[in-house]
């Protein structure tokens, strides 16, 4: 430590500090704009220029280090003078307008503005015009200070060099080489340069708020409805550690091959490689890791001592199975009980095989087995005292939804016309199918089209959809829709059956063409009958896959809400205490994922109301700092996404064999790639802002 | 010695056609079967530009200087001079020439237009690398030593003292250590560094080795501008000749010092001359500098200590170690020892380079070696010293005696010796304007003050040569000018307002002028130009009516000139043609 003195302030500095940093630490504020506490020091702004005892001249702070009875003054009347005319320099470079709340606008005010010279008029800077279609991040030239942030961070610690200065003097501006667009730069998108920018010139395409910051930054991470750390296996996996990245996974979800599987994936909708061109394949990657998990996460599992505290969970869906292994893993006894005689709930009811193998969800149910679940199948509980009785201190909901709902057209009983939760049941468990001949299924979600595909495998000659809106308002996963329609499933748009007339040799659908009105609560524009556009389909079987509900048993003495869903906060049963509650029998149907999330946060309630801690996360890779290099790539921005490949179409009709071929290594160190590791942003130092006067 | 003809064969001889006149003196000597008893040696320039100059030394008899020399004058001078004997007399150099070196002392320059600088032996003759010899046989500490004795300080502009420069390289802790030639002469107008270069180079290879070994330094490049390609030509020669005699590379002459030499070329920005940016750039990076401390004696090259010294700084240093210390220290002033080399250029007789013992006033210079003014009738007005981001003098600091402080005190740099007279018609708010057009153009961009700063204030400078400027103007000029000069980031932001704020102190009169009168004194600023014949000063002469490009004045013997303003271009050629200030 050495003695210096800023301001009259006397000082205890570490050695080989600046003045600036010394002065920031000690709550002196000293105006700068090109310093940055992630760069190594540049003196370009001129600001943060100071008076030292001894010194020549205006040393600038930030590259002057404090040295033993150094005498700093940092606010004389001159200083304060010559910052007033380089910020009027800098304004008489810039538009008018500054942009809000950006540091330079802060520094700004903070210095003062002194009209150094009313009415003179600058000449314009000539700048490049920066195409508008420029992917997520606008580069406004006009903006820009030349405080060098932005270059010195894809230069010298991104080790990218897609932009840089251009030309010298007056005329210098940052650009890319011989002014190319920017995907044709070297561009990365990590967006070090949008995170230091001091004054607005480089910005996200979208605005968001302090609290929005990291969601809109991570997407990935931030939108995986259980948390899953996306952004954190992917970079393992670009780093060919699949074993660790399979491990991150695991600190969050049990079911990871089976997500692999049939995650629907909003990660990849959120991911902002898709802004650049396309989205990471993140199911896929996740697929590829779980399927060579090595299982060594097995040592490293943690089982705490045991409390003697027993859970009955009821349902083996995604929601019970999870909150089963959080809450043994806690160190309580679990006893799962299940209405069949397998695990799986929905996952093993609803999900064709041809999407999920079943030695998958075997396997992943084996593995909470054997982690000391007790696992009673075929035993339906009917009341909730019953379990209290038998010595469980808490119970956990989680039978799902899963009931079909009807449309309620006059000729639905006919039994000819199914339920598509029904059918695919039948085929899933039983392996029977009551489809044959012509089948029209009704309906735009996932059941819809699992039945279609089903159908197309097992006796179906011809299977087409009546859908009541568009393909876009469709709430089954895109590539669903598109495999159904690669299978030959036809798909009759804008379409609502509105009656079944029974015939001896078929049925008779009359429909009724629609077309969009206005937006309805969800956001998706109403579908409106067309008057006197009625017209008869002739099917042999109708199959309606418009939604389910849940069935509670009465005797489990439980509030519901108007939907017909057991009324839970934060995974807590209201009104009856003991009780707890997650998946599709809480929030209605929703996806493996979402059931899950609410298997982990009603564990970690239960665990809390068993006298634990309710911290159930286990770390099976410890967090370590990220290489915040990210070297030149020539044609980044263009590298494809690598798809999965498919088994032709006519194997996949020919029976239940999984549809997609998991990545090779190759394929997935590629695709891993692509990602624009959007998370080192988040690792980005804040900049010092002036104190509010 | 053999009997020697010298050709000045630089880059000006060269673009006289000074290969020619080599090759037909060779011819010619062959001719009259000559070739025994002369040779021909192209020699560097000599630093006044009269097309290609000619020497003919015989030992024992009296020097004879050829000017003005085509190759078809050269058989003319053999068959009269070589083979007769009789000098060509209206060939002869004249008062001039004379006049021009005479006031000078020349050690820097010694050898250019003396020696072949494409041949070692030739430098060896001429006591080359006698210095180095000298050195081997000290320690390196000694040698510094004898540095700090010689006085020597900086002739890239700040006037360091090369010796303290040395010494706190010497104390640098670092494995590897540079030193680096600077010989990107970047002030237009200024040619001392090519002419040493092309002339001498091997003075500038010695010195280099010698500072190495001093400093402890086993590697040197010398940064070059690609503008030279003579200069850089012969240094490479003089390396590889310097290499294979042992007086460069490993164990120099057996004394187990080492020393290797690059050429590094550079693009020619300005500001490559500023010692970070010139690292920078041999790096391999955008020449742009950076603050300092560090100084490059710290951290220079990749980050090892490197001494930096521009070319006539090493060009004395041979000097200084074969004839001592003391020598050098008894030419020159107290504080600047040694000589100046500067470009003479502007309204003086004689333009070229021109070297000086320090403390020579500039009116001595200017009116001595320069000759005075060229155009008779013209009065002096001032002087602009120290390249772009000099300042302007007026002719009552004429008697400022040349050497660091006392220029500086004028608000004028030394710089690397630019020294540009004007008469009258030189406006000096257009010179100012001229200057800062340059130093605009040359700022790297990266502090605010020079990037912003310099532009702002040329937009001034334009408004009031428009004849738009204003009271408020001035104060811009002076206030910015200020902040420049103390928060820009290196030596040519820190210089650049120099020009604005010296014609701002010494000649306020023009910028009032401007702006309150609208008139350009000089009659430079064409906006303000009324292009009005006055005829009481009008001799009728019609110099004007030849000048004209468009045929815009009209005139006849013993009549006043008329102008038609419709067809005038306002190029201000009858303005220049007029010897009798009969035009405003």
């Amino acid at each position: 430590m050495i003695q210096i003195s800023i301001d009259n302030q006397q000082l205890q500095v570490k050695q080989g500090k600046t003045v600036l940093e010394a002065a920031l630490d000690a709550g002196i504020y000293i105006p700068n704009l090109c310093y940055h506490p992630d760069l190594p020091p540049l003196g370009a702004c001129r600001l943060c220029l100071v008076e030292i005892d001894g010194m020549r001249g205006f040393p600038p702070s930030c590259t002057t280090y404090v040295s033993e009875g150094m005498v700093v003054q940092t606010r004389t009347p001159q200083l304060q003078e010559f910052r007033k005319n380089i910020i009027w320099l800098m304004l008489s470079d810039h538009p008018k307008d500054l942009a809000e709340s950006t540091q330079f606008q802060k520094v700004v005010e903070w210095v003062g503005i002194k009209d150094v010279l009313p009415g003179h008029v600058s000449e314009p800077r000539k700048l490049p015009v920066i195409p508008e279609d420029e992917p997520v991040y606008i580069r406004d030239l006009s903006r820009c200070i030349l405080c060098e942030r932005c270059v010195r961070m894809c230069q010298e610690v991104r080790g990218i060099g897609a932009i840089g200065l251009i030309n010298r003097g007056i005329k210098t501006y940052v650009g890319t080489q011989i002014d190319v667009p920017i995907m044709d730069s070297g561009c990365k998108f990590c967006e070090a340069c949008v995170e230091v920018c001091p004054s607005g010139a480089l910005r996200d395409k979208d605005s968001f708020t302090e609290e929005e910051r990291e969601a809109f930054i991570l997407p990935c991470t931030n939108t995986c409805p259980a948390g899953i750390d996306v952004a954190r296996y992917v970079r393992l996996i670009a780093e060919g550690r699949y074993q660790d990245a399979i491990e991150v996974i695991r600190e969050t979800v049990p079911l990871p091959y089976t997500l692999g599987c049939v995650c629907p994936h909003p990660c990849e909708e959120a991911c902002r490689r898709g802004e650049v061109n396309e989205a990471i394949s993140i199911r896929a990657l996740k697929k590829f890791v779980a399927e060579r998990d090595t299982g060594r996460w097995r040592e490293k599992l943690k089982i705490l001592p045991e409390t003697s505290r027993k859970v009955a969970v009821v349902g083996a869906g995604p929601a019970g199975l999870t909150a089963a292994w959080f809450i043994r893993k806690q160190g309580h006894a679990v006893t799962v009980f299940e209405a069949l005689d397998k695990g799986g709930g929905t996952m093993r009811i609803g999900i064709p095989e041809y999407r999920l193998p079943r030695h998958v969800l075997d396997q992943e149910i084996k593995d909470i087995e054997d982690i000391g679940v007790e696992f009673r199948y075929n035993t339906r509980v009917e009341s909730l005292d019953g379990l209290f009785d038998q010595g469980f201190d808490a119970v956990f909901l989680g039978m799902g939804a899963t009931k079909g709902t009807t449309m309620g057209v006059p000729g639905e009983d006919d039994p000819r016309v199914l339920d598509g939760l029904s059918v695919l049941a039948s085929i899933n468990l039983e392996g029977k199918s009551e489809l044959k001949g012509r089948v029209a299924v009704v309906g735009g979600g996932n059941v819809a089209i699992d039945v279609a595909r089903c159908g197309l495998r097992a006796g179906a000659e011809q299977v087409s959809m009546l859908y009541r809106r568009t393909r876009q308002e469709m709430p089954a996963s895109p590539e669903e829709i598109e495999a159904a329609l690669n299978e030959g499933v036809e798909i009759d748009f804008l379409v609502a059956p509105i009656r079944v007339i029974a015939q001896v040799d078929c049925l008779q659908v009359e429909c009724i063409r629609m077309e969009l009105g206005k937006p309805d609560t969800s956001g998706r524009r109403r579908p409106v009958p067309v008057e006197g556009s009625e017209f008869i389909l002739e099917v042999d079987r109708f199959v309606m896959a418009i939604g389910q509900k849940a069935i509670i048993p009465e005797g489990f003495e439980i509030m519901l809400n108007r939907r017909g869903y057991i009324e839970a906060e934060n995974g807590r049963a209201l009104k009856r205490k003991r009780v707890f509650t997650g998946g599709d029998v809480m929030s209605g149907p929703a996806t493996v994922i979402e059931a899950i999330h609410t298997g982990r946060v009603a564990a970690s309630e239960i665990d809390k109301y068993l006298g634990g801690t309710g911290d159930i996360m286990q770390r099976f890779i410890p967090e370590e700092p990220e290489n915040k290099r990210l070297g030149r790539d020539e044609g980044f921005a263009y590298y494809k996404r690598i798809h999965e490949e498919m088994m032709p179409v006519e194997e996949c009709l020919k029976g239940f064999d999984e549809v997609e071929h998991v990545f090779d290594e190759k394929m997935a160190l590629e695709e891993a790639k692509r990602c624009l590791r959007c998370q080192l942003r988040l690792t980005i130092s804040k900049v010092p802002m002036p104190p509010s006067k | 010695m053999k009997n020697r003809i010298l050709i000045c064969n630089g880059t000006s001889g060269i673009s006289a056609g000074a290969e020619k006149v080599a090759d037909f003196f060779k011819e010619g000597l062959e001719r009259y079967n000559l070739q025994d008893d002369y040779d021909v040696i192209k020699t560097g320039d000599r630093g006044l530009f009269r097309d290609v100059l000619v020497d003919i030394v015989v030992p024992d008899a009296e020097r004879i200087t050829y000017e003005y020399v085509t190759p078809d004058d050269v058989s003319k001078i053999v068959e009269e001079h070589l083979v007769k004997g009789e000098p060509v007399e209206k060939m002869l150099a004249g008062e001039d020439y004379k006049q021009f070196f005479a006031g000078q002392t020349r050690i820097v320059l010694a050898n250019c237009g003396e020696i072949d600088p494409e041949s070692l032996d030739d430098y060896l003759a001429h006591n080359g690398y006698k210095a180095l010899k000298n050195v081997l046989s000290m320690t390196p500490d000694d040698a510094i030593k004898e540095m700090k004795t010689a006085g020597l300080r900086g002739r890239g502009g700040a006037g360091f003292p090369t010796g303290m420069k040395w010494d706190f390289c010497r104390q640098a802790e670092g494995d590897q250590k540079y030193i680096v030639c600077n010989a990107d002469e970047g002030d237009p107008g200024a040619f001392m560094d090519r002419s040493v270069l092309e002339g001498d180079p091997h003075a500038v290879v010695e010195g280099m080795i010698i500072a190495g070994y001093a400093i402890g330094a086993t590697e040197g490049y010398i940064y070059c501008r690609a503008e030279y390609p003579i200069a850089i030509k012969r240094l490479t020669r003089a390396i590889s000749q310097s290499e294979e005699r042992g007086y460069l590379g490993k164990n120099i002459q057996g004394s187990g010092h080492s020393f290797h030499l690059t050429i590094k070329q550079g693009a020619g920005a300005f500001v490559c001359g500023e010692e970070t940016a010139l690292l920078a750039s041999i790096e391999g990076r955008r020449g742009m500098p950076k603050p300092r401390p560090p100084f490059p004696a710290q951290k220079g090259l990749w980050g090892k200590p490197t001494t930096i010294n521009n070319v006539e700084t090493l060009a004395n240093i041979r000097h200084i170690f074969e004839k001592g210390a003391q020598w050098f220290a008894s030419v020159g002033t107290e504080n600047s020892k040694g000589t100046k080399v500067f470009a003479l250029a502007g309204k003086v007789k004689n333009t070229g380079l021109v070297e000086v013992p320090m403390g020579m006033t500039i009116r001595d210079l200017v009116f001595g070696p320069g000759g005075g003014m060229l155009r008779k009738k013209a009065k002096f007005k001032g002087i602009q010293l120290g390249g772009p981001s000099g300042g302007c003098l007026p002719e009552d600091l004429l008697d400022t005696p040349i050497d660091y402080e006392s220029i500086n005190q004028t608000g004028a740099i030394m710089g690397s010796g630019g020294m540009v007279v004007m008469d009258t018609r030189t406006c000096m708010v257009d010179v100012a304007r001229f200057f800062l057009d340059f130093t605009v153009t040359e700022s790297c961009g990266k502090c605010v003050p020079c990037r912003i700063g310099l532009k702002r204030t040329l937009e001034v400078l334009d408004e009031i040569t428009a004849g738009r400027g204003t009271e408020e103007h001035l104060t811009f000029l002076k206030e910015m000018g200020n902040t420049i000069k103390n928060t820009a980031l290196c030596g040519l932001g820190n210089t650049a307002p120099n020009p604005v704020l010296t014609t701002l102190r010494y000649f306020p009169e023009e910028y009032q002028a401007h702006i309150h009168d609208h008139m350009c004194p000089a009659h430079v600023c064409t906006a303000l130009v009324k292009f009005e014949f006055i005829e009481e000063n009008c001799t009728k002469c019609g110099q004007c009516f030849k000048a004209c490009p468009v045929g815009a004045i009209s005139w006849e013997k013993k009549q006043y000139p008329i102008l038609d303003k419709e067809k005038c271009i306002k190029c201000k050629s009858c303005i220049d043609a007029c010897n009798f200030e009969a035009i405003q």
